[in-house]
């Protein structure tokens, strides 16, 4: 790949996601590009970059956007967190709660997994207050490809032997004649998967009482990674916590969000009114 | 060190499952099939079990419900292995005492889910 394409296409990635790339992770931009360059019949990546180029078409560069991101995801990716949310975070907030219903966005969610590993462990409650809730959990993701595989929620062999046990997979999924492992309806009701790019406002999706933004901040420039955070903390409800991966910190990114002193790892809103700021 | 049986009869996947079952520092033993693993569990119960179900002489279902009868026998943690991968064998497996099931093809990551689903590791 020639230097100017590496340039042109992280400049790209910069501009429609915020992501930083180095020059050390040009393999990493091969790899990630390779299905769309083939499909698409370009021999190379300069080949590439030379149509957009010639032809500037920003829908198909909005999809190379979305396709360099970070796909990392799996079942249960983070079970600590899982747990701290389900036995903490969620029966708090319902104590708080007038309504009895609560919301979760999992933002940046991929192919879906920890939305559905979040539905699942909810299924597994009974006799907690949590179990009679009205949950409504909502996963969005910058590629539609990513959230085409959520929706259809079918996982393939190796997906569902990570992270799950055999109860849980013969519990929640059926065995396709394909191979593949389609996920039940039980927990596909309290998922609804929509298209958001975290750069930009969202307000659209409304406000939340847990929010898990995590393995996404992390591989932005720091601008955009406090305009993002920014972003996603404005959808903190009152009293909500905003949790990121355990290799990730939020310390410091948004003004009013702060460190909760009631659940590890966690980041909560000072006061309980006003809109939180970009530091 | 935790021990681990490995019960399969293609020595190829003795051999695979063994390097990954070591990565995850367990010592190793191997058996061919289930009347070969029944005599080494009894001079020796190992703490797990990787068991396959199609074998010679005696079948990994019929080893493992003699297994769970044998004194100490309940003791070890018993993950199938296999290519039977429809929920009929499935669900018979963890009727007659299997803790997990593995269904191949797998690689070093799912058997690491697995023994950590079950509390090896």
């Amino acid at each position: 790949m020639q230097d100017t394409t590496f340039n042109e296409i992280a400049d790209l990635a910069l501009r429609y996601t915020g992501q930083a790339f180095k020059a050390s992770k040009a393999y990493l931009m091969e790899a990630r590009l390779s299905t769309i360059s083939r499909r698409e019949g370009f021999a190379t990546l300069d080949d590439l970059a030379h149509c957009l180029r010639a032809r500037p078409n920003p829908r198909f560069e909005k999809e190379i956007a979305a396709a360099l991101t970070g796909k990392l995801t799996g079942f249960f990716g983070d079970r600590d967190l899982l747990e701290r949310i389900v036995t903490h975070a969620l029966p708090e907030r319902l104590k708080q709660s007038k309504t009895g219903r609560l919301r979760v966005w999992c933002a940046g969610v991929s192919t879906g997994e920890e939305a559905y590993s979040l539905a699942l462990r909810l299924s597994e409650l009974t006799d907690t207050a949590l179990a009679s809730a009205e949950i409504e959990i909502i996963a969005t993701d910058i590629s539609d490809d990513c959230l085409a595989t959520a929706k259809a929620g079918t996982y393939g062999h190796f997906e569902v032997q990570k992270g799950l046990s055999i109860h849980r997979l013969m519990k929640n999924f059926m065995r396709l004649e394909s191979g593949q492992w389609e996920i039940s309806q039980a927990l596909r009701a309290p998922v609804t998967f929509k298209p958001h790019n975290l750069i930009e406002e969202a307000g659209g999706l409304g406000h939340f009482d847990i929010i898990l933004c995590r393995n996404v901040l992390s591989d932005m420039t720091p601008n955009m990674r406090t305009k993002a955070a920014g972003h996603i903390a404005a959808q903190l409800l009152p009293g909500g916590l905003m949790f990121s991966s355990s290799t990730e910190t939020l310390t410091g990114l948004v003004e009013g969000l702060n460190p909760s002193r009631d659940v590890r790892a966690a980041y909560a809103r000072n006061g309980n009114d006003g809109a939180v700021e970009a530091a | 060190m935790k021990h681990c049986l490995i019960v399969d009869d293609s020595r190829v996947v003795r051999t695979v499952a063994g390097r990954i079952v070591k990565d995850l520092s367990f010592e190793t033993s191997e058996a061919g099939d289930g009347a070969q693993a029944l005599a080494q569990c009894r001079e020796k119960m190992p703490d797990a079990i990787l068991l396959d179900w199609n074998m010679p002489v005696m079948n990994g279902l019929d080893f493992l419900r003699a297994l769970r009868r044998e004194e100490g026998g309940k003791d070890p943690v018993i993950l199938f292995c296999t290519n039977e991968n429809d929920a009929e064998h499935i669900a018979e497996a963890i009727r007659s005492g299997a803790n997990e099931y593995i269904m191949k093809p797998f690689d070093a990551d799912i058997i690491e889910s697995k023994f950590s689903e079950v509390g090896l590791i």
